[in-house]
């Protein structure tokens, strides 16, 4: 009989240590799906110091029958630094270091230099990608409308230009992500081009 | 004399109304180019005369600063409309797109006369073919939006040719579409007046206008209380300039006239001798402006302000004519008694001026003629008008006042005269100490333009992307064709040496505005509409564009076939002023312009400029230029300081007939000059061509006391009135350039120190060095009036 007692008393403390357990487990998760706003996410990104990854380019412009393809490496460096490699189908690096952007074609070093403010048609795109990485909202909202939606491990930002020198350029940028990186950017046109970037991290610190 | 009289007087109205005639038809100028450093070098000259005359003379521009960049960006928008409407400017531009656009549409337009890059074989099948496979690449890259739009019009991409011929060469920095300096700390303006730089009552317009509209403006704008309006640019320099030259000559003028009436006035006690004792100023200044007038075509305001000083030194002939003159003799008497000394003093002065009237410095020369005929005028008035009318039984006070402090030190100079020694030892000591040169080494230095203002159009310039050059390549031409046609030869050797990095860039004259030869070739180079259709299906063939794409292409090309020839008149305004500093005429000549920049090796540059082989070309540093502009103005004001003071010691010594009476004028000065030439460089001080004439003047000035001092050794009557007459005359002299001083105008400022602290001291060392035996029974001076009394 005692054994029949101790045998349900040791069922009863399973199972409140498994209910107990069970609540342990979920908890923090509910915590974790309390509403994730974008300061959230902006301070997630801030902590990144620096991040590599790889990328693919798909464009479909209106002048082109058909798709382009680009495939490089994107490298960031907190918090004003940011380089697009392309490798395919031919070398060229973008380097956006604070306001001015250089842009490098063929290896032999013929480079041209524009400043940001100067040359938005030329910066949004690479401009908008490092003031994500960086986390830095206050320039984001100042050029663009921006809302969040998902959580901290699928987020989307939409961007939508504010200025009109910036409207008459960009439709709008979305950009997906996971925790402290970026997954994609697709970027509509107004002319109705539209890139669309997958990124593969590879290190991000 | 008293049958003279009245012919003398006659003589000299007439002369006086003759001089009066001439001054109220002179022109006072304030243009500041008399002031300017005048070049030798042609392209020196060129420079100067651009900076007077050409377009670049009615660009003010203009920065708001001291408010946060949201304020000043609605400072800036607002003022810049108001400006819009504003008759008094050409144009006016903030950054706001219209004015951009304005400029893009023209080179759009234009493009296939403006870029070099324009020849047959670019449109034949195979050009045409790698143009497109080049704009595919470009669409995959980073620049796709460079050419995205543009593509279907211009795929040969003769628009981004031409913007690669402007990179380097930015636009200002924008903030919210306005231009900003790259802190963002103020915004940036751009105005062109419609009067010329020259013409100062139209900029000073367009000044006043510009300051109502920044007014209004800060009224409108919330939170824009404290924000300050900067301007520059060549016709704020010359308003600026003007004001503070009337200013200071007026303002100057009346304290010097008041300081030294109210001297006058404690020693004579006469209202009458006052007059009296300006009459000769007066006579003298008249005569003096009349004469620059005469002899350059105007006066300058600078010229009018140095007036001052003439009043000082030639109130100086009365002075020892009412106060040497005892109360039981007549004037004239007293005249034949000091004449021989005042003539020999009024010929040193006057030999000291002569150096400044040699000078190639054309501010230099108005002051030295002013000064001698102002000198020789007053004298002449004091010798031949004065003692006719002078009231019977004249008689000025005793001033014993007056002649206290030289009698004073005269008792102490044998205790006074080592520790001199001492001071004048430790002077040369300081002098052969002297770190890191005597000279000032910029020739901006010269320049009448004060060093703040010159630093704040720096900083604008900066701001705007529109540094200082300093090397250039200049060609001169007979025409503006062939001046255009040089610059085009010019340029295309130019880019060579860009593609070799040799140059990192250059600006050019064609690139607005490309010779009439060269635009019928750019154009011939465009086939027909049919034969360029017939050419594309083939050289897009394999590419991925799409087929209709290129219809606005031919019809641009068609168009531009049969477009009008670009002309200077046709230029958006920013680009008009641009050629306007590239291309223009001077004497009849046309001259072309070619700023470069990013010279690694500047020596080689110009030896590959020199193989180009083109007629009429200099190539041009500016900084060595300038350099080198200045060592001639130094080299110069020492050659004539060397030889006014070379002269004066010949003039002493004809007029003193013995070595040591010479060595008891010049000694005084020498230490005069010794010592403030230590007190101006102490400490690590400069000193300015100015400063230099200056010591000479010290020379040409203090020799008058001097020779008094070393005359009254001497006398044995009316030695306290000889010495009272030295300081009052003396005190006159140091008001005068005392008062010049504080005046903002560098020649005006650095001559009025130098020569007030020397003329002061030359009358110390003057007392000093001849002590009368009686008074400090000095041994060795004693000995000397025993040796050399005639």
């Amino acid at each position: 009989m005692t054994s029949g007692n101790e045998a349900r008393l040791t069922r009863r403390f399973i199972c409140t240590a498994a209910a107990a357990a069970l609540w342990l487990w979920v908890s923090p998760a509910r915590t974790e799906t309390a509403p994730f706003d974008i300061q959230q996410l902006m301070s997630t990104l801030r902590q990144v110091k620096s991040a590599t990854g790889h990328f693919v380019e798909r464009k479909q412009l209106q002048v082109l029958d058909k798709a382009l393809q680009t495939s490089g490496t994107l490298i960031y460096l907190a918090p004003d630094q940011i380089q697009k490699i392309t490798i395919s189908p031919k070398w060229e690096r973008i380097a956006v270091r604070q306001n001015l952007i250089t842009i490098e074609q063929g290896q032999e070093g013929n480079a041209r230099a524009f400043s940001l403010s100067d040359r938005p048609e030329i910066g949004t795109f690479v401009e908008s990608i490092r003031a994500t990485l960086a986390g830095d909202l206050p320039t984001l909202m100042r050029f663009y409308t921006v809302t969040m939606e998902g959580d901290a491990a699928d987020w989307r930002l939409l961007l939508v230009p504010k200025p009109r020198k910036l409207q008459d350029l960009v439709k709008d940028i979305r950009i997906s992500g996971a925790g402290n990186g970026i997954r994609t950017v697709d970027t509509e046109e107004a002319d109705g081009d539209r890139s669309v970037m997958s990124i593969v991290q590879e290190e991000i610190r | 004399m008293k049958r003279t009289r009245p012919v003398v007087l006659a003589a000299w109205i007439a002369a006086l109304l003759a001089c009066a005639a001439v001054i109220a038809r002179t022109e006072i100028s304030t243009d500041l180019s008399a002031f300017l450093p005048r070049s030798p070098s042609p392209a020196q000259q060129v420079l100067v005369d651009q900076v007077r005359e050409g377009a670049v003379s009615r660009l003010i521009l203009l920065g708001i600063e001291g408010a946060p960049a949201d304020a000043l960006a609605a400072l800036s928008r607002n003022m810049a409309a108001r400006l819009r409407l504003e008759p008094a400017l050409s144009a006016v531009n903030n950054g706001e797109e219209a004015a951009l656009d304005a400029e893009r549409e023209f080179i759009w337009r234009n493009r296939y006369v403006l870029s070099p890059a324009v020849s047959p074989a670019r449109f034949s099948e195979a050009g045409l073919r790698d143009a497109l496979q080049r704009d595919q690449d470009l669409l995959t890259s980073g620049l796709a939006a460079l050419v995205k739009r543009t593509l279907p019009s211009d795929p040969t991409g003769e628009m981004l040719t031409i913007i690669d011929e402007f990179a380097g060469e930015p636009p200002p920095h924008t903030r919210d579409d306005l231009w900003f300096a790259p802190d963002d700390s103020r915004a940036l303006l751009m105005a062109q007046t419609r009067a010329a730089g020259f013409d100062i009552d139209g900029q000073e317009k367009a000044l006043q206008r510009i300051g109502d509209a920044f007014r209004g403006a800060q009224q409108e704008t919330p939170g824009a209380a404290s924000a300050r309006l900067l301007e520059t640019g060549p016709g704020v320099f010359a308003v600026h300039t003007r004001a503070t030259t009337q200013e200071d000559a007026e303002r100057l003028s009346l304290i010097a006239t008041v300081l030294i009436a109210g001297v006058l006035l404690s020693a004579y006690r006469s209202p009458l001798l006052l007059v009296l004792g300006f009459l000769p100023v007066l006579c003298g200044a008249v005569a003096g402006i009349a004469a620059v007038s005469l002899g350059f075509g105007f006066v300058h305001g600078i010229t009018l302000g140095f007036g001052v000083t003439l009043m000082g030194e030639s109130v100086d002939y009365a002075i020892y004519l009412f106060t040497q003159t005892a109360p039981t003799r007549p004037p004239a008497e007293t005249l034949a008694r000091i004449w021989p000394t005042l003539l020999l003093g009024a010929a040193t002065s006057v030999a000291g001026f002569s150096a400044m009237l040699l000078s190639s410095f054309t501010g230099f020369a108005q002051l030295g003629l002013l000064s001698i005929t102002g000198l020789i005028v007053a004298l002449a008035t004091t010798r031949w008008l004065l003692p006719a009318l002078l009231p019977r039984g004249f008689t000025a006070v005793e001033s014993r006042l007056f002649a206290r402090v030289p009698l004073t030190v005269m008792r102490l100079a044998h205790r006074l005269r080592l520790p001199l020694l001492a001071a004048v030892l430790g002077a040369i000591a300081l002098l052969c100490f002297h770190r890191g040169g005597f000279w000032q080494e910029e020739i901006t230095s010269l320049s009448p333009i004060p060093v703040r203002d010159q630093q704040l159009d720096q900083r604008l310039r900066r701001d705007v992307g529109a540094p200082d050059v300093r090397y250039l390549v200049v060609v001169t031409a007979a025409s503006e064709q062939e001046a255009l046609e040089a610059g085009e030869r010019l340029s295309g050797g130019l880019r060579a040496m860009v593609d070799e990095k040799v140059l990192a860039g250059f600006d050019a004259p064609d690139r607005y505005l490309p010779s009439e030869k060269t635009q019928r070739a750019r154009k011939s180079a465009l086939p027909d509409v049919e034969t360029l259709r017939g050419r594309l299906p083939e050289a897009l063939d394999g590419l991925g564009f799409r087929a209709d794409l290129f219809a606005p292409f031919l019809a641009d090309e068609a168009a531009a076939r049969d477009a009008p020839p670009v002309q200077r008149a046709s230029l958006p305004p920013r680009l008009s002023l641009k050629l306007g500093s590239l291309l223009f005429e001077r004497h009849g000549d046309w001259i072309a312009a070619l700023p470069l920049r990013g010279l690694a090796d500047p020596p080689r540059v110009a030896d590959r400029i020199g193989a180009l082989n083109e007629r009429g070309v200099m190539f041009v540093d500016l900084k060595a230029e300038s350099d080198r502009l200045l060592q001639t103005y130094q080299r110069e004001a020492v050659l004539l300081s060397l030889i006014g003071s070379l002269v004066i010691v010949v003039l002493l010594a004809i007029g003193l007939r013995s070595v040591t009476r010479v060595f008891f004028v010049i000694a005084p000065l020498a230490a005069s000059v010794v010592l403030t030439l230590a007190l101006l460089t102490a400490g690590g001080g400069k000193l300015s061509i100015f400063n230099l004439v200056g010591l000479l003047l010290i020379v040409a000035v203090g020799s008058n006391y001097c020779l008094f001092f070393e005359r009254q050794k001497r006398e044995d009557e009316q030695v306290e009135r000889t010495l009272a007459s030295l300081v009052l005359a003396n005190l006159c002299t140091v008001i005068g350039f005392g008062v010049l001083s504080f005046s903002r105008i560098p020649v005006l400022h650095d001559i009025g120190v130098t020569v007030a602290i020397g003329a002061a001291f030359s009358l110390f060392f003057g007392a000093i060095l001849n002590a009368r035996g009686d008074a400090g029974a000095a041994k060795d001076l004693g000995r000397t009036r025993g040796n050399t009394a005639p």
